[in-house]
């Protein structure tokens, strides 16, 4: 469960990101957030993966509260998380497995294990044949595949996507959106920061809409304006 | 069972050296160019503080007695001498020795001395002594004079001190001049693997987005650097050697009045003090580079 109370976040230089926003988001529901440039998304995306404080406010995500958690938790508290970004942030000079691997190693999964679930995962978003090539190799939006294997690979119980399809053709986005759902279906909570209306209103889910550091909407149903 | 292999660490960190390759290969130039630095300017303090050692160890009085004395007046001397605190050695020349020695030095006149019998010898008996404490010399040397027979006492006192100064402000200088050649190599070396680390920027903030912990991201920048270290120290050694050989043959040569250690006994110290200073060079320089790119 993720849930904001009267969340505040302004920046040194004195610009207001976020102007008091609440917003309960239940395990399992799928969420479009919107808005236009500067509206507040990047910061509240950032907000939930604890790259930037909140000034004030409360921040509550699977029982982690985001204002008081310590700077040594953070990287535990980020596991309970599956990023994908825009530009995929892979490692170039990793294969698709060892991307994907790399996630596992870092909780200290066995190599074992690590052999017999990344071909597994790689398999669902349709990248088992890919497996040994580097990302440079692959088109954006199996890129984007990858970067979302790697969010799936230790199971976490929230996927959190930004601008995913903002790299990549129209027909991969559908499939990119499709696979996103697909993990939703398998009941974890996903969250896409987007600004692609026809995406937003083919998938008829959940949308908040940010207007100037504030929700001016929270409808289910599409129709971005 | 979830658990950390050492193994991993220490792949990745051979495999970032080896991706790395242009930087890691910079970063070992300059640390072994620091290094040899840094050991050439050790051992040549090292051997100025051995060779003004020996100027110290000359320091010796030498006691002449009165030409008329009898054989047990003389021993009488010597014992009275071998008495005083502070004499640590004392060596007896004799007037026929010391006519000898003379005739030796100056090979070219001999014939000079040649019709000198013993009782026209003109050298005098004489004590050479070693003393034990700098500081009490002139003591020693004002005691010396009161001993009955005794004609003269030579010292180089002013010469000892003189010495012991100029090794002093030789050694304060070199001492200074090491220790900002050390932290001057350290900022190199820290800004080297900065630049390696700053590539590599983008790579740090995806393990951090996937929840690696700051030590997860640390060690194998660690092994990199301890790495990078003992590769830099290790090369650092042999061109040292070779130099001090390259020197040592020319010293031998052509400046002989200079007295050199030989490499084979400081070879381990110069092989354990550059691979610690190499290794910690490393760590240190691979600690604070990383230290901005682990803020959470």
């Amino acid at each position: 469960m993720i849930e904001f109370k009267n969340v505040k976040k302004s920046y040194p230089n004195g610009t207001v990101a976020l102007d008091g926003i609440s917003l309960r988001v239940e395990d399992g529901e799928f969420v479009f957030v919107v808005g236009h440039s500067g509206a507040g998304k990047t910061t509240l995306m950032k907000l939930l993966l604890r790259e930037e404080m909140l000034t004030s406010g409360r921040l509550i995500v699977n029982d982690y509260d985001l204002a008081r958690i310590s700077r040594f938790r953070v990287p535990y508290y980020r596991r309970e998380l599956g990023v994908v970004f825009q530009d995929f942030r892979l490692f170039p000079n990793k294969t698709v497995f060892e991307n994907v691997a790399f996630a596992m190693q870092v909780v200290g999964t066995p190599s074992r294990m690590i052999r017999r679930r990344v071909p597994a995962i790689l398999n669902t978003v349709n990248l088992a044949d890919k497996q040994k090539c580097f990302p440079d190799e692959l088109s954006g939006g199996e890129q984007q595949r990858v970067a979302l294997a790697r969010a799936l690979a230790n199971n976490p119980k929230i996927i959190l996507a930004d601008e995913p399809t903002g790299n990549i053709d129209p027909e991969m986005s559908r499939e990119i959106m499709n696979l996103l759902v697909k993990i939703n279906r398998l009941g974890k909570t996903v969250i896409v920061v987007t600004h692609e209306k026809s995406l937003v209103d083919y998938y008829q889910q959940r949308v908040v809409v940010l207007n100037e550091g504030r929700i001016t909407e929270d409808r289910v149903g599409g129709m971005f304006e | 069972m979830k658990r950390y292999s050492i193994t991993y660490f220490i792949t990745q960190g051979f495999k970032g050296l080896w991706r790395n390759g242009v930087m890691s290969f910079a970063s070992v130039a300059v640390l072994m160019s620091c290094l040899v630095v840094l050991g050439g300017f050790t051992l040549l303090v090292y051997t100025i503080n051995i060779n003004l050692e020996q100027f110290g160890l000359l320091n010796e009085i030498v006691v002449f007695v009165e030409r008329d004395l009898t054989e047990e007046q003389i021993v009488s001397v010597e014992e009275q001498i071998r008495a005083l605190d502070n004499v640590a050695e004392v060596r007896r020349t004799t007037r026929a020795e010391a006519l000898e020695e003379v005739k030796n030095q100056s090979e070219e006149y001999a014939h000079l001395y040649a019709d000198i019998t013993p009782e026209e010898n003109p050298m005098s008996d004489s004590f050479t002594i070693t003393y034990k404490d700098n500081d009490g010399v002139i003591t020693l040397s004002y005691l010396l004079g009161q001993i009955e027979g005794v004609r003269k006492v030579n010292n180089r006192l002013d010469l000892a001190v003189k010495i012991t100064s100029f090794k002093n402000g030789v050694l304060l200088i070199f001492t200074w001049f090491l220790i900002i050649l050390f932290v001057v190599s350290l900022f190199v070396i820290i800004n080297t693997i900065k630049l390696s680390v700053f590539a590599r920027r983008g790579e740090i903030s995806i393990m951090r987005y996937v929840g690696a912990t700051g030590w997860f991201i640390t060690l194998p920048f660690l092994v990199e650097g301890i790495v990078i270290g003992a590769v830099a120290s290790i090369a650092a050694f042999f061109i040292e050697k070779y130099f001090y050989h390259y020197i040592e043959a020319m010293v031998t040569s052509d400046l002989q009045m200079i007295s050199l250690v030989s490499f084979a006994s400081v070879q381990p110290t110069v092989f354990w003090g550059f691979l610690a200073v190499g290794v910690f060079a490393g760590i240190v320089g691979s600690s604070i580079s990383l230290g901005k790119y682990l803020r959470v």
